[in-house]
């Protein structure tokens, strides 16, 4: 799938936010989560990832974008060490996700690899408000007239729609509600990875396809509006850039352009640190740059972990 | 060349001038197949190895209530039993009670469940595809190594900050260089002349976990604990083979990094050094022997690869004992090392007037469970939990 976001939405009836919403906002506010102390932690894991990881002079892309995910994800575990009910969480890496809906009588589907998902035993509980879930009603959807909002989506027959929470897990499985899905871009050449535009369209995607085969788990494949919205996290990063993203699916009736719409709020290209000299840059016996993790923005990693404690605490 | 290796300025620069001279070396491969591999390995890291674990200080044990919950697969809704626990976070480490109150009980059933949790995610509930020809380890026991651990320590931070401020590495590179003993030149230009004998390991551990700050020694510096094999064969009989290469010293991460002191090591056994193959050629008092080998090689490389970052070298002996920890599994078995350096001088000169010894403890290996069944665990064994928690809870005594 190549579209922009414009697009994604449109397939997926959502309407978008900019920014995170108040909810997470109020983790990231919040002094009680000690998020100070956790920067000199964070750039310890940016500085591992970039510069220390390995032998040689610098890690490459393939190396150090998951060893950085790794790094962030092992700062915010340790935080269950505070909040208990963290550990109720379980990482499970290389799961499929297959969701089908029709739009406007074209049948879509999502389906494959969707990264890495963290999944919980407590679904996170709506973050907007019932008015605003009513007011998506008002809300006219961008077409893309003449363009047909199907362009550059592969039309394949598909000859079983599939909709299964990853078709990962089997009954039972005590983990059930999706959490998080992590996006690593981390191919090594340039073109092999999605632009940023892209890899968030590809987060909305597959967010919605997650939350989509959820809400049929829980309330039936009948098309309807959610009484209990299903809010699944995404975030994406190719090393420096991150993408974060919440989405809410407040209806399955995913037929018609009117009625409720489901809503997402994207945090967009922020950038974990400006850059990270391995070797410091001598210009004619002078040390210009010195090596070392440069321009370290703290709130990238705060919103992380803000998604990360989100529907926990 | 000695004085300018004591004379350089950086820790880097000694690693640089140290592994400069590359010649054909012996590589030690820590996990193989070779017959009494653990009795050689002894003898080229002079090591003693004392079977059981090294006697802990009363402190650092945790008293641990009585299991509430019964042994039972974690699978199901777990019972709320608080544990302050020891999560074990096997991969599947479903319910993993939050500590309530930070009781100092640690509680079993929380651990169990959580490891139960870890295993039967990795095997039964995610839907994987067929494991990889001969790669067995990655289907199952690899993922379910990687999340117990990462939850248990997420979850052990709680008791032991020098776990909060630790850091994980996955599939790190662990190598260590070293001369041990003397040989003449066979053939080439330098026939006839005295060579010492280089040895080389390069190490994959599954997990590591590295921390700021030593852990404690078991045992005084100069204790002597058993004796060293002593072989007079040459390496090569073992087999090993000679190579010639980039002589490496690393622990994982470079010099700069503040987490340079080892805590515990993960290792996974292959698919080929499994215990079924040993049983089939009738080799069953080899199994053990691939444990202790691993553990032996694995954590002498390690621990010597901190010391050197702190700037030690064979002329430059440890003025304090280097300790980490390991913990060899293939799954379902696992066997627990704990390892003290007290000696790098290891080279021709140095090792005659050297009366230390490095000291090696480390159990057999014991079953984690018996087997998984249709959403069970059957047959949980607290007692290989309970190492694996003490393992992780150990720190230096003013923590």
């Amino acid at each position: 799938l190549f579209p922009g976001v414009r697009q994604a939405q449109w397939l997926t009836k959502t309407k978008l936010v900019e920014g995170l919403p108040p909810a997470v906002q109020g983790i990231l506010d919040s002094p009680a989560h000690g998020l100070q102390e956790l920067e000199e932690r964070a750039k310890h894991a940016v500085s591992h990832a970039r510069l220390w990881d390995t032998a040689e002079v610098a890690p490459r892309r393939e190396q150090y974008c998951p060893v950085l995910f790794e790094n962030l994800i092992h700062i915010c575990r340790l935080m269950s060490g505070r909040y208990p009910s963290l550990s109720k969480r379980m990482l499970a890496r290389d799961c499929r996700i297959a969701a089908t809906w029709e739009r406007e009588s074209i049948l879509l589907q999502v389906r494959g690899l969707s990264g890495i998902l963290m999944n919980s035993m407590t679904p996170i509980p709506p973050v907007a408000s019932k008015e605003e879930i009513l007011a998506t009603k008002e809300h006219v959807l961008e077409t893309f007239y003449p363009i047909a909002p199907t362009i550059d989506l592969q039309e394949v027959n598909v000859y079983k729609e599939l909709n299964d929470t990853g078709q990962c897990f089997g009954d039972g499985y005590p983990y059930s509600h999706p959490h998080t899905l992590f996006f690593l871009e981390s191919a090594n050449v340039r073109t092999n990875r999605f632009r940023p535009e892209q890899l968030r369209a590809k987060m909305l995607m597959f967010a919605f396809g997650n939350a989509l085969a959820k809400a049929k788990e829980l309330h039936g494949n009948d098309p309807k509006v959610l009484e209990q919205p299903v809010v699944v996290q995404s975030i994406g990063t190719d090393g420096q850039l991150f993408q974060f993203m919440v989405f809410q699916l407040n209806t399955t009736d995913l037929v018609s352009n009117d009625g409720i719409k489901n809503l997402v709020w994207i945090d967009s290209d922020q950038n974990l640190y400006e850059k990270a000299q391995c070797v410091p840059e001598v210009k004619k016996g002078v040390v210009t740059k010195p090596a070392g993790i440069s321009g370290f923005q703290p709130d990238t990693f705060k919103k992380f972990l803000a998604l990360y404690l989100h529907g926990t605490v | 060349f000695n004085q300018r290796v004591h004379a350089a300025a950086t820790v880097e620069e000694k690693l640089r001038l140290y592994g400069k001279l590359q010649r054909p070396k012996y590589t030690v491969y820590p996990q193989t197949f070779a017959l009494n591999a653990d009795r050689w390995y002894r003898s080229f890291t002079k090591t003693v190895f004392v079977p059981g674990m090294p006697p802990r200080s009363a402190a650092a044990k945790p008293p641990v209530a009585a299991a509430g919950t019964t042994p039972e697969a974690a699978r199901g809704p777990e019972p709320g039993a608080e544990a302050p626990g020891a999560a074990e976070a096997p991969e599947v480490a479903k319910t993993v009670e939050p500590a309530a109150g930070a009781a100092p009980y640690l509680d079993m059933g929380e651990l169990r469940s959580l490891a139960c949790d870890a295993l039967l995610q990795e095997s039964f509930y995610q839907k994987k595809k067929r494991p990889f020809l001969y790669r067995d380890q990655d289907h199952t026991p690899g993922p379910f190594l990687t999340q117990l651990v990462s939850t248990l320590a997420a979850l052990l931070s709680g008791r032991n900050p020098l776990l909060a401020a630790s850091s994980l590495d996955l599939n790190p590179e662990v190598n260590f260089y070293w001369h041990h003993g003397e040989e003449t030149v066979v053939h080439g230009h330098r026939k006839g002349r005295v060579d010492p004998v280089r040895f080389q390991i390069d190490d994959n551990p599954h997990l590591q976990i590295r921390v700021p700050k030593q852990l404690p020694e078991v045992v005084p510096l100069e204790s002597d604990l058993g004796e060293v094999p002593v072989i007079d064969h040459k390496p090569s009989k073992l087999p090993l083979f000679k190579k010639q290469y980039e002589n490496k010293v690393f622990i994982g991460s470079k010099v700069a990094d503040p987490c340079c002191y080892g805590h515990t090591q993960f290792h996974l056994l292959p698919d080929k050094l499994k215990r079924e193959r040993f049983i089939k050629e009738r080799l069953e008092d080899q199994i053990e022997v691939v444990y202790r080998s691993n553990g032996i090689a694995s954590l002498f490389a390690w621990t010597a690869a901190q010391a050197m970052y702190q700037g030690f070298w064979s002329e430059a002996d440890v003025t304090r004992p280097f300790v980490s920890q390991a913990v060899v599994t293939d799954g379902k078995y696992f066997a627990f090392f704990c390892y003290q350096l007290n000696t790098l001088a290891l080279n021709a000169e140095t090792i005659k007037n050297n009366p230390r010894k490095n000291i090696c403890w480390g159990t057999d290996s014991k079953p984690l469970y018996d087997i998984v069944e249709d959403g069970n665990v059957k047959g949980f064994n607290d007692d290989v939990l309970l190492q694996l928690v003490r393992f992780l809870l150990n720190r230096p005594k003013e923590l």
